[in-house]
């Protein structure tokens, strides 16, 4: 086999092929058993015909396209192996010349990889994040526990404050006219918590249970039903109960009612430091290797990117981001309806970083092949048991969806990324104090 | 009678071809043709030899149009088998 890349442009370019005729006899024959299945000749019952006979009645040639398609992917794979071409999408198939008992000479516009020349990737300066928990945080994360136990009390005979929950009907009219969504019976609210339009919630503190109140508001100019942006509108509102949050008192009770395996106030505390703690080890790890792969790739020289590139890799997106909502019951059309988006934003949505996706993933495929990473079959292994584990499936199950070559593909890229992030120093800047 | 006028045309179907490997070939042949000059006319036209010769009358088929009644035409069928060194008959040019 005998190929030659003939470079057109940056990814662009011509692969010129043959085909032998040891090949093409091959193919014919395969050809043939193919299409004599469907053939009625008289004197033979249907897909009995002889070669012989078939070569006279309808000549050779009349099996030429579909051989050329069986022997293309073979023909067309052992090519690129030759010319070690990396091509990114579709090639597109021209028919050189196709002589009986000489090979078969055929072209393909094929579109490759832009060539990534690997820039510095090693003890990149990062900036450094600290991971130290203040005790105010610890106090932050104690209140919001405290607020998630806390306890409604009924208000009697009091006005309602900040921060109460009330439970109201309410009617709403824009223009004197009824509007959909503008009423509701028995509607649980909390004051302060900014679930309604601007102004109303603060309309009812001062009330009592049973007070009838005019709450006149101004829908704001960004409100997501378009028709009644801008416009006001008066509710009127009937309290039925005034509830006021009572916070637990922080002491061991308390504690032991948040979580079961501490005891004392203390130990909760240290306990809520420690999550806090590795919440932000982890934070500060995946921020400290997102920068050092951003500047490995910034510091990576990439030819343009072609386009069938990125729209793979925003179809690819797309396919998981819908796989995953059908996951959770939503279809497609459902998804589409609840948002109110179409396809075409959902698409747009991905292909703002279709690119620096792409980059990201050539800049780092490159180092993998500059720096020879080995991946041992105990790896493969550990792989597909983790992935196993995480799937909930058999290992061989996945073992059989995916090839060796993928795995390793995917290992090879996780070390790479580690010894990025590994390697980054971090830097203190006073920017990151925060 | 001349040999182009006893040998009509062979009869190429799946069976026949099938026997072309035992070196047998069939032949459609001229009605009042006998064996004999069957043979000679064979051995004449391809430049083989032929050992056995098989001769089979085939009726014409009864077929009616409309009120009318007739029948196909009858064949004459011949089969030959060649000397396993006698070369064989090639009926489509390479």
């Amino acid at each position: 086999m005998s190929a030659k890349w003939e470079k057109q442009s940056e990814n662009t370019g011509k692969l010129t092929f043959e085909i032998e005729p040891d090949k093409i006899k091959e193919g014919l024959d395969q050809a043939f058993l193919k299409v004599k299945k469907n053939l009625n000749v008289p004197g033979f019952r249907k897909g009995r015909v002889p070669r012989q006979i078939f070569d006279h009645l309808y000549g050779e040639e009349a099996l030429y396209q579909d051989a050329v398609n069986i022997l293309l992917p073979d023909a067309y794979s052992a090519a690129i192996a030759e010319t070690e071409i990396k091509p990114v999408d579709q090639p597109k198939i021209d028919v050189k010349s196709m002589e009986k008992g000489q090979s078969w000479v055929l072209t393909a516009d094929v579109t490759v990889e832009p060539e990534v020349e690997v820039g510095d990737y090693r003890g990149l300066e990062v900036a450094a994040h600290s991971t130290e928990v203040s005790d105010d945080e610890v106090a932050a994360e104690l209140k919001k526990k405290r607020d998630q136990q806390a306890e409604l009390v009924l208000k009697e005979d009091q006005p309602a404050a900040k921060g109460d929950t009330v439970i109201i009907d309410f009617e709403g009219k824009v223009d004197g006219e009824k509007f959909d969504g503008g009423t509701a019976k028995n509607y649980s609210l909390e004051l302060g918590s900014n679930a309604f339009i601007p102004g109303f919630e603060d309309q009812l503190i001062g009330h009592k249970a049973e007070d009838e109140v005019e709450v006149k508001v101004t829908f704001p100019d960004d409100y997501q039903a378009h028709d009644l942006q801008g416009k006001e509108a008066v509710f009127s509102v009937k309290l039925h109960e005034v509830k006021e949050k009572q916070l637990p008192d922080l002491d061991d009770d308390f504690a032991k009612d948040v979580d079961e395996e501490v005891d004392t106030l203390e130990e909760l505390k240290a306990k809520i430091k420690e999550q806090l703690q590795d919440s932000k080890k982890q934070a500060a790890k995946e921020a400290v290797q997102d920068e050092a792969i951003d500047k490995a790739v910034t510091n990576a020289k990439i030819g343009p990117i072609p386009a069938a590139m990125l729209e793979e890799d925003v179809k690819r997106q797309m396919d998981q981001y819908l796989n995953g909502m059908q996951q959770q019951g939503i279809s497609p059309e459902t998804y589409y309806k609840i948002t109110g988006t179409s396809e075409k934003d959902l698409r747009k949505q991905f292909e703002d970083g279709a690119e620096k996706r792409v980059k990201t993933n050539l800049v780092l495929e490159a180092i993998v092949a500059k720096e020879d990473v080995e991946v041992t079959a105990d790896e493969i292994n550990q792989e597909l048991e983790n992935l196993a584990k995480e799937y909930n499936m058999k290992a061989d199950v996945i073992r059989k969806s995916l090839s060796d070559e993928m795995l390793k593909h995917d290992i090879a890229i996780r070390k790479v990324i580690d010894e990025i992030t590994e390697s980054a120093k971090q830097v203190e800047k006073s920017e990151s104090a925060k | 009678m001349e040999s182009q006028k006893i040998i009509l045309k062979p009869v190429i179907t799946e069976a026949s071809t099938a026997e072309m490997d035992n070196k047998r070939y069939v032949f459609d042949v001229a009605t009042q043709a006998t064996k004999p000059q069957i043979k000679a006319a064979i051995e004449e036209l391809f430049d083989v030899k032929v050992v056995k010769l098989n001769v089979i009358n085939v009726k014409g088929k009864k077929k009616r149009v409309g009120r009318y009644v007739g029948y196909t035409n009858k064949r004459r069928k011949a089969i030959a088998t060649l000397s396993s060194d006698s070369k064989a008959i090639k009926f489509f040019e390479e």
